[in-house]
């Protein structure tokens, strides 16, 4: 009897309940997840006493807050957008062009040495950037390429990991086609312009938005090389932003959320290559 | 016929640009951060240049900071299983075929994406001790409760913590124990990475596991947790394997933004992980000999690390 | 895909113009810049108009974001630095002459007749190095009490007088402490400013932190244990001033400024241990008005003070020598220092403008009739004492950190001291063991007499 019992309950559990107890489930993690954004959304647009008090929604708007911080004479919070895509910007264009030939040549041509020096270019992705920031610091000093564009571009834009997650892309792709254009007579140029870099728009899309993206946000790099007001990029700004202004918490939020909206927006429009991209390099890797 | 001086002119200039770059860049800086460890460099003149063999090294070992940072790192470490696991956990809930379950997966990667400085100064507004919604909830509850001995934590400036450790000298202290500034990143970043990357590669891995299995473990009679057990989890194990290696890696080398951003270091020096303590000794004090030793301390644990977890994570995956 | 590059690497070459086009320029109005690296403080932007009123073919422009000293260091070796900055004790002083990057300029101010003896004593450290000058104080600055006359009133006490000893200080404090509805602490007898308390009470318990040659640290003496024990009894055993926990749950704010000056302009506290530079923010109209009043501190066994300010110095490297030297020429002169005085942003550096009826009485300000308060302490201040063998950041953490554990009430005065004072000698050696010339240096004073920074021989650098 209490056998067919518990069955029946597990059936329950396994036809109806469980799908319920997924969806609170999921529901719960949602609102988890989501409850920082909302405050901090909300919090944008409140006055100061509001922010620190209790009531999670506004009782008026301030959307004022967002010009405040756009206009604001000590922060050229444009200024720093623009730096923060103009250099992540010629980052990515950099890495992955630079970053596609010589994958290519790692990937498709024969030359001595070949494979000692991509095992060397694996050895140096273990390493931590930290190591490798110190010597680039003092080696921009040494330039006289402190607290300049090229020298928050340059030393970025030269990772092996691209190379890496595009050597692998190339390698799939069927040498069937290479011959083909041999025979058609073409150069090793040609095959890499109009064969393989066509076919290998997959990975250079994840490399671009990965480089993109980590480029915008970095932190370390332009944190020790930036001195000047005008070369900040938007973490920088923001971080400067929250110690002279942190008492204001409803600027500080505006000026998070508008730092946020472009990431989510570049989120949502590029998210199945994202996925894909993560789940490849990963199995590849 | 090409010769092969053709075909080595061709990949030379194939190769040249990222080659060059990543010598001057990457192999360069190694091998010039190697050689500084060893020297007295200070980068602002004030100390004659020279050569220190060991010296920064056993400086290093023998000044109780290193270690004390060094168990901040370890310390800040302690949530990474926590985040694998609830990784683990949304990667199976979200590998149910229901109604808008794409929506759930693109708000749970939400957090990583956006991780960096704005979500960290959005932390650091939510854990303000009197104004930050955190504790203004924890107040209201404790005062429903009528609970009026215990205060809310204060979070960040706070030099408690869950291991009672205390704040100058390795060890357990009495009266440390509770909330403080460590804990408050740890939950932090389980909030930030449990939807992340290593999330959806947990969906790729499920998604390969073939359903035959999971047919003939409920055929012999396995309930839901025993599958789990015997089919998912073994199955997961390469995945797993992965993220473990990727996350000591990366929990080694941490903890600097946050650091940096929300606590400058911690309360006396609480939430100063090793890379915090790189960059302060190597652009602030600019002591790059003695930086890029702690540097390398660095790299020959994470490599140690890393060879231990492949040594012993293979033979687990293997069975 | 090709097109893609090509287009990309358009669109970037694009921005490329942008951004350079976007770039501030030197000098677009026909006069020649010159960057002053300092703080943050809102008088900075009188004085820097000031300036560039009086020398029109100058702009003077602030950068504020770049103090620090190793910053400076690095930033001017690597030609990218300004052409003057601040320094802020004598060690920063010692150690940007010894980079390099300060330029001599003991002829300079000669020839454009500055006296540098006409400044205060105390700050002499801040701008000479083994007798040569390389630049200007900029103001002088020694702690005081102030009071907050509404706070007095209310609790019906007279204010006070000065003349009067800790003992007495305590009792009348203690009758201004006072508990909210909540029964939490509301409103204190006194705030004591971040850092400044222990120099204020070491001073005047008679310790002077090194020996004379500054060749070991001596906060392990029994004076100095007791000033800090001194500290530790005023939170936890009179309750007359604000734990950590209690300052925090006061709800301090950041900003420029200790939040110890935001919280005494609320009310929150009757007495505060600060300078005259905190009214650069009490002036504010935000603290209602603030009735204030200054009198001297209360007397420990002795009443030494240690007084110290900024100064500021010329980049060795800079493109724009004469700009420099023309700023040093106008914290020389009348404009600076008396804009100085009335700003409030401490004292003026040069000693005789501050003896003139203009410093005692200001028609803005008519409420502020304790100016010769504050000039009697700097009259009564000794420079602080420095040790030139030892990093100054270096010693402030470690006070910082000692002081935070006494403050939490983790330790005792005398404890903390002992502790502090073990980790600077230790700090001391490791600095002769990486310097060779200032070991040197070292082993001549000692052979002299004076007492060395370790007690075993085997511990000698």
């Amino acid at each position: 009897m209490s056998t067919s019992r518990k069955r029946s309950f597990g059936e329950w559990w396994f036809r109806k309940g469980r799908f319920g107890a997924s969806h609170v489930l999921l529901v719960c993690v949602a609102v988890t997840t989501l409850l920082p954004f909302s405050w901090m959304v909300l919090a944008s647009f409140k006055s100061l006493d509001e922010v620190q008090g209790l009531s999670p929604i506004p009782s008026e708007w301030h959307p004022e807050n967002y010009t405040d911080v756009v206009n604001s004479k000590d922060i050229s919070f444009k200024k720093y957008y623009f730096n923060s895509v103009f250099i992540a910007g010629w980052v990515t264009l950099l890495a992955c062009f630079t970053s596609s030939l010589a994958a290519f040549a790692f990937a498709r041509l024969e030359w001595p040495g070949r494979d000692h020096v991509f095992k060397l270019y694996l050895a140096t992705m273990m390493i931590p950037g930290v190591v490798v920031m110190i010597p680039n610091y003092t080696l921009m000093v040494a330039l006289g390429l402190l607290d300049s564009y090229i020298g928050l571009i340059v030393p970025a834009a030269f990772t092996a990991f691209g190379t890496f997650l595009l050597r692998q892309f190339m390698l799939t792709i069927p040498r069937s086609l290479d011959e083909a254009a041999t025979i058609d007579g073409a150069s090793a140029w040609r095959i890499y312009w109009d064969v393989i870099l066509p076919l290998a728009r997959p990975g250079l899309i994840v490399l671009a938005i990965f480089t993109f993206m980590g480029n915008y946000g970095s932190f370390f790099w332009p944190l020790v090389l930036i001195k000047s007001e005008h070369l900040r990029t938007l973490p920088i700004g923001m971080l400067y932003f929250d110690s002279m202004y942190g008492r204001q918490t409803n600027l500080i939020m505006a000026a998070s959320v508008m730092c946020i909206v472009p990431l989510i927006i570049l989120f949502i429009v590029m998210q199945r290559h994202l996925v894909k991209g993560i789940q490849l390099g990963a199995v590849k890797g | 016929m090409r010769s092969k001086r053709t075909a080595v002119i061709t990949a030379l200039c194939f190769l040249l640009p990222n080659f060059l770059g990543f010598c001057v860049f990457t192999v360069g800086p190694v091998v010039f951060s190697l050689t500084a460890a060893f020297s007295n460099w200070n980068l602002m003149k004030t100390v004659p240049l020279q050569f220190v063999g060991l010296g920064n090294f056993v400086k290093l070992f023998t000044e109780h900071e290193f270690w004390l940072y060094s168990i901040n790192t370890v310390y800040l470490m302690m949530g990474m299983p926590i985040a694998i696991a609830a990784s683990l956990f949304l990667a199976i809930l979200l590998g149910q075929k229901l109604r808008g379950i794409v929506v759930y997966r693109t708000l749970f990667y939400l957090p990583s994406f956006t991780a960096g400085v704005a979500l960290l100064i959005l932390w650091k507004a939510l854990y303000n001790p009197d104004f930050g919604p955190i504790n203004v909830i924890i107040e209201t509850v404790l005062g429903w409760l009528h609970v009026s001995s215990v205060d809310a934590p204060t979070w960040l400036s706070s030099t408690k913590n869950v291991l009672s450790l205390g704040v100058e000298k390795v060890g357990l202290v009495a009266g440390q124990f509770g909330l403080g500034a460590r804990d408050a990143i740890i939950m932090m970043g389980i909030w930030t990475a449990a939807g992340g990357g290593n999330m959806l590669l947990y969906l790729a891995g499920i998604s390969n596991i073939p359903q035959e299995l999971y047919e003939a473990a409920s055929i012999d009679g396995a309930g839901k947790w025993a599958q789990f057990r015997h089919v998912t989890w073994p199955q997961l194990a390469p995945t797993t394997f992965f993220i473990v290696i990727m996350s000591f890696i990366g929990g080694l080398q941490g903890g600097f933004e946050q650091a940096r951003v929300m606590t400058m270091g911690g309360p006396a020096g609480t939430t100063t992980t090793l890379s915090y303590y790189i960059y302060t000794k190597a652009f602030e004090e600019f002591q790059i000999g003695y930086a890029s030793a702690v540097a390398w301390v660095l790299f020959t644990v994470i490599f140690v690390v890393t060879l231990v977890n492949w040594r012993f994570g293979s033979q687990y995956v293997n069975e | 895909m090709k097109y893609i590059f090509v287009g990309a690497f358009c669109a970037m070459a694009v921005l490329s113009v942008v951004a350079w086009w976007w770039q501030p320029s030197q000098r677009d109005d026909g006069r020649l810049e010159i960057v002053w690296v300092s703080d943050d403080n809102p008088v900075r932007r009188e004085q820097i108009d000031l300036f560039n009123e009086l020398y029109p073919q100058y702009r003077l422009r602030l950068d504020p974001q770049n103090s620090g000293m190793e910053k400076v260091i690095v930033q001017c070796l690597a030609g990218v630095g300004p052409d003057v900055f601040d320094c802020y004790s004598g060690f920063q002083l010692a150690s940007f002459v010894r980079s390099g990057i300060a330029r001599d300029c003991a002829e300079d101010l000669a020839a454009r007749d500055i006296d540098i003896d006409a400044v205060w004593p105390a700050l002499r450290p801040l701008v000479v190095h083994e007798g040569r000058a390389y630049g200007h104080p900029d103001n002088a600055h020694a702690p005081a009490l102030w009071y907050n006359k509404r706070v007095f009133d209310a609790a019906g006490e007279p204010y006070p007088t000065g003349g009067w000893t800790w003992a007495e200080f305590i009792e009348v404090a203690k009758r201004l402490t006072v508990e909210d509805e909540r029964g939490r602490l509301a409103q204190f007898g006194l705030m004591m400013g971040y850092g400044d308390w222990l120099d204020i009470l070491v001073a005047q318990w008679g310790c002077d932190i090194y020996t004379p040659e500054g060749t070991r640290c001596t906060l392990d003496s029994a004076e100095a244990g007791a000033a800090v024990q001194f500290y530790q009894d005023l939170i936890y055993k009179h309750g007359v001033t604000p734990s950590p926990v209690q300052e925090s749950a006061m709800a301090s704010a950041g900003g420029w400024g200790s939040g110890i000056i935001a919280l005494f302009g609320a009310d929150k506290a009757a007495m505060a241990i600060g300078g005259r530079w905190w009214l650069c923010l009490l002036r504010n109209p935000d603290f209602g008005k603030l009735p204030l009043g200054a009198v001297e501190l209360p007397h420990g066994p002795t009443d030494r003070v240690f007084g110290g300010g900024r100064s500021t110095l010329v980049n060795a490297k800079s493109k724009n020598i004469e700009g420099a030297l023309t700023f040093l020429e106008y914290m020389h002169g009348p404009a600076w220092n008396n804009l100085i005085n009335r700003q409030a942003d401490a004292l003026s550096p040069v000693m005789k403008y501050n003896y003139t009826e203009e410093f005692l009485f200001n028609p803005e300000h008519p409420e502020e009739d304790y100016n010769a308060v504050w000039r009697t302490a700097m009259e009564n201040s000794i420079p602080r004492p420095v040790s030139p063998y030892v990093h100054g950041q270096r010693v402030d953490r470690i006070l910082a950190k000692q002081a935070d554990l006494v403050r939490a009430e983790l330790k005792s005065g005398a404890e903390a001291m002992r502790d502090a004072a073990r980790e600077i000698n230790e700090a001391i050696i490791e600095m002769l063991e990486i310097d060779p010339v200032l070991r040197e240096r070292y082993y001549e004073a000692v052979a002299k007499g004076a007492p060395a920074a370790w007690d075993r021989p085997e511990d000698a650098p």
